[in-house]
């Protein structure tokens, strides 16, 4: 059975914050909308498993996420490990000079990429998602205290840059 | 039993703000194990004005703003599965044509599309400048389309298979299979992809009089996803299955391939 077209429309509106959502887990737009476009298309095959009434964009972030652990289970064995997170950071404002052009939000955006990836997971649901810590505990399959625990973590990491005067960063 | 942690050291946690990663390690263990203190933890973490979360979310707001790609609305778009025009049925509905084996159910076949202009449907999925509009062939048979693209036509002509060719703007094709259909003619199996790595369509086309290519039939392939593997290669299931159904005898390769070519 294929999604009904209110719920296509919602899938529809739902895109940018999905796309947002990916670009934090992947650091870059490009991968980002890669990640987008397998979880779509994983999502239209699968309809089926989505149960209405329940949240669609927890379940479009939770194959998103799954997509891009998949992603980097490939990547990893592809290129070895410390090359990953080396190639994310240096892949980060790649090709979107016009979407990520201003120097602030670029040293946020920086230092979110550089955070560890179990925490920037959590980072995007709870700090940007607004999703309460027991739905993000869901989404993502993890116990709540866990998701305090890094989230936790990645607001030290990030208060570091955010105390920093204006070019002060590195 | 938990510690009894304090408020003060709870809303440290929660912000990031404790020093001590050992009290960090047992206050997360402490409210994995006990939905009480999990609860008084989350009504601590109300309400606070969170700094960090605000410059985050300014500072991804742009990505929320930016255009949504083409292909990530297509996604949602595009029904389940590859979509397959067969030719062949429509030019000969009298005949009961077995389904193929492993057809998804989502192939698009001609006895549901009958009322549709054929070259717009084709135009549609596969390009315009594939088809241009020319329906019905010089042998007068009206259900004939031919193809209308010098640089298709030009690879179909001359390419041997397996062989890479520039399409100019319709992106690149290549020949996977050529062979004599049961009434003699020359066919060839081919690939379209759009520019940019973009969708791949499959298409069947045999030569007709005049020297013209006639598209017997062609299908978008579903996009791969996850492990889901379409039988048949990667190629849409409608093309393989006008191909199984035309094939008479071997494909035909290598200097023979080329001389076929050369007396279309």
């Amino acid at each position: 059975m294929n999604a009904d077209e209110p719920t296509r429309q919602a899938l529809v509106a739902l895109l940018p914050r999905l796309r947002r959502f990916a670009r934090v887990l992947t650091g870059n737009l490009a991968d980002a909308d890669d990640v987008v476009q397998t979880s779509l298309e994983k999502a239209m095959l699968n309809w089926d498993q989505w149960q209405p009434g329940t949240r669609l964009d927890s379940w479009m972030f939770r194959i998103a996420r799954n997509t891009w652990i998949d992603d980097r289970r490939r990547a990893h064995n592809r290129a070895g490990h410390d090359d990953i997170s080396a190639m994310i950071d240096l892949a980060g404002d790649d090709g979107v000079a016009l979407v990520e052009a201003d120097d602030a939000a670029r040293k946020v955006r920086a230092a979110v990429d550089r955070l560890p990836p179990e925490q920037r997971d959590v980072v995007a649901l709870v700090m940007l998602e607004e999703f309460s810590y027991r739905d993000a505990a869901e989404a993502l399959d993890l116990p709540i205290g866990t998701v305090m625990s890094r989230l936790s973590r990645a607001k030290a990491a990030l208060a570091k840059v955010l105390a920093m005067p204006e070019g002060m960063v590195q | 039993m938990n510690p009894a942690f304090s408020d003060a050291q709870l809303a440290a946690f929660l912000d990031g703000r404790l020093a001590d990663e050992q009290l960090a390690a047992a206050i997360e263990a402490a409210i994995n194990a006990d939905p009480a203190l999990a609860e008084r933890a989350m009504t601590l973490a109300e309400g606070g004005d969170d700094i960090a979360s605000q410059a985050v979310r300014d500072a991804f707001a742009p990505v929320l703003e930016a255009p949504v790609p083409p292909r990530l609305t297509e996604a949602l778009a595009a029904p389940v599965g590859a979509e397959v025009v067969n030719l062949a049925d429509r030019r000969d509905q009298t005949r009961a044509l077995p389904q193929p084996a492993n057809d998804t159910g989502s192939g698009w076949r001609w006895p549901q599309f009958a009322g549709l202009a054929a070259s717009l449907a084709l135009g549609v999925m596969i390009g315009g400048p594939l088809l241009g509009g020319r329906e019905g062939g010089a042998g007068g048979d009206p259900g004939a389309l031919l193809l209308a693209s010098a640089e298709v036509s030009a690879m179909l002509d001359a390419a041997p298979s397996g062989q890479a060719q520039d399409l100019a703007a319709l992106g690149q094709g290549e020949v996977v299979l050529t062979f004599r259909n049961t009434a003699g003619a020359l066919c060839r199996q081919f690939t379209i992809t759009a520019p940019g790595g973009g969708a791949t369509s499959d298409a069947l086309a045999c030569a007709a009089k005049g020297g013209d290519w006639q598209v017997e039939a062609f299908g978008r392939r579903a996009a791969p996803a996850g492990e889901m593997k379409l039988a048949g290669g990667d190629a849409a299931v409608g093309v393989v299955a006008a191909v199984d159904e035309q094939i008479a005898g071997d494909p035909l390769v290598g200097s023979e391939e080329l001389a076929e070519l050369k007396r279309k």
